[in-house]
């Protein structure tokens, strides 16, 4: 948007950023959605070592462990689905941060008992060099990184390219929608109208 | 003019009636499609753990097992008279987590298909730690494991996945290795020193180097192979595990 007139610079300002912020939203379903499949995909295949893995944490009681370490891989794998398509995007969003905060506890509450969770059979190579730091450090960092990034999802729902729009279930007081009502039409003849207009100015910009 | 006053005034009603009507389907179509769409994705998600737990599902230990003989590298062969293919290797430390859960896991399944005379197995006991305490609760278990002779190898190899100590403690102490050996049938008089003296240590370090230099064991432990190709996450699943093994059978 670069075409301001100079009477009302402020408002077109913010109605840009107003529409960059759905889109920024879409940005972080697609991030949260790729770690939590691609987490999923990695662990499915091997439910058993799913299990284990749950149990290294010494967190939970033997049978929660089994279920979790059986449901864990699919409920990212679906999670990360909804987030793709934008279906049921805020509660998606929820169920992603309590997963990744839950990640964060269990592996700062590993590192502080000093646990190996990276139990050292799968590293490189199998021989874990003396001394090599488990990166726990690392992992909590990134897992609560996309806490953020989920918690952005939950508070901006649904953003671009979401079911829940096309389907007309998305949250009703959107934060960046300025059309008050639910009508989809009107919200998708306004934003055409507007990207009509930027793409206009972008050709006056070129000429 | 009152007249058409009033008209519009009742057009105006009719007309709020309708929207309200219309708002309250239009919250109805909602809340069916939002439940519809929670149903599905929680039914997939049970559904996918269910498929889950039903791969993991472990055999029934047969009646018997096949005989066990231990080579010279310390390595065990178990399989029926004559049965020389398809071979499936595995290399595995009892200090292993990983290893334990395939023991638990496919341990039945591997131990029937060799009794049933679908299979020559070989155990590969490897120390693949190189950190305390690991490496040497590793290096114990498995220079005690070759003091025993062929008729109690699997049941001890067994009882040391059983016993198998957490990661950060010092574990796999020689006197529980003696008492283990004891619990399931050596009376082998040189048993208690060989384990004590850890007369076999070297041979267990040295054979782990040779394993691990020759590249069958790539990712870690265990890897498990049939004839020579890795079967990752299938050596897991007891049936795919099965399949797979009397696949390479034909």
């Amino acid at each position: 948007m670069v075409l301001v007139t100079s009477d009302h610079p402020a408002p077109v300002r913010s109605r840009s950023v107003q529409r960059a912020l759905p889109w920024v939203t879409t940005a972080a379903r697609l991030v949260v959605a790729g770690v939590l499949i691609v987490a999923g995909w990695l662990k499915i295949g091997n439910p058993a070592l799913s299990v284990r893995a749950v149990e290294a944490y010494e967190l939970l009681p033997g049978s929660v462990a089994t279920v979790v370490g059986y449901g864990l891989p699919i409920l990212e794998i679906v999670v990360g689905v909804l987030l793709v398509v934008g279906l049921l995007t805020r509660a998606a969003g929820i169920v992603s941060a309590l997963l990744m905060l839950a990640f964060v506890i269990g592996i700062a509450s590993a590192w502080a008992r000093g646990l190996l969770i990276d139990c050292g059979c799968f590293g490189g190579g199998g021989r874990l060099e003396e001394g090599q730091d488990p990166g726990y450090l690392w992992e909590i960092i990134r897992d609560f990184g996309i806490f953020l990034l989920a918690a952005w999802i939950v508070w901006f729902a649904p953003g671009r390219f979401a079911l829940d729009s096309a389907l007309g279930i998305a949250p009703e007081r959107e934060p960046y929608d300025q059309a008050d009502g639910l009508d989809l039409d009107d919200e998708h003849d306004a934003d055409d109208a507007g990207d009509e207009a930027g793409g206009a100015s972008d050709e006056k910009e070129n000429g | 003019m009152g007249g058409k006053a009033a008209r519009t005034s009742a057009a105006r009603d009719q007309i709020r009636a309708q929207r309200e009507a219309e708002k309250k389907r239009e919250k109805r179509r909602r809340m069916v499609t939002i439940a519809t769409a929670a149903v599905v994705a929680v039914a997939a998600i049970a559904a996918g753990a269910w498929y889950s737990a039903l791969q993991s599902r472990s055999e029934t230990a047969g009646a018997d097992t096949a005989p066990v003989t231990v080579q010279a590298d310390g390595s065990a062969v178990m399989a029926m008279p004559g049965v020389e293919k398809p071979v499936l290797d595995i290399y595995e430390d009892f200090q292993c987590p990983a290893c334990k859960a395939l023991e638990e896991t496919s341990g039945n399944t591997i131990k029937n298909l060799a009794a049933e005379g679908k299979v020559k197995v070989v155990f590969h006991p490897i120390t693949i730690f190189g950190q305390e305490p690991t490496k040497s609760n590793s290096v114990r278990a498995g220079a005690a494991a070759r003091c025993v002779p062929s008729g109690q190898w699997l049941a001890y190899h067994d009882k040391l996945f059983e016993g198998q100590p957490s990661e950060t403690v010092e574990g796999f102490k020689v006197e529980e290795l003696v008492a283990w050996g004891k619990e399931v049938g050596v009376t082998d008089p040189g048993f208690e020193k060989c384990v004590t003296s850890q007369q076999h240590a070297k041979a267990q370090q040295d054979y782990s180097t040779k394993v691990l230099d020759s590249g069958a064991v790539t990712k870690g432990t265990p890897t498990v192979r049939l004839n020579g190709t890795e079967l990752e996450d299938t050596a897991f699943r007891p049936a795919d595990l099965r399949q797979a093994v009397l696949d390479a059978a034909k």
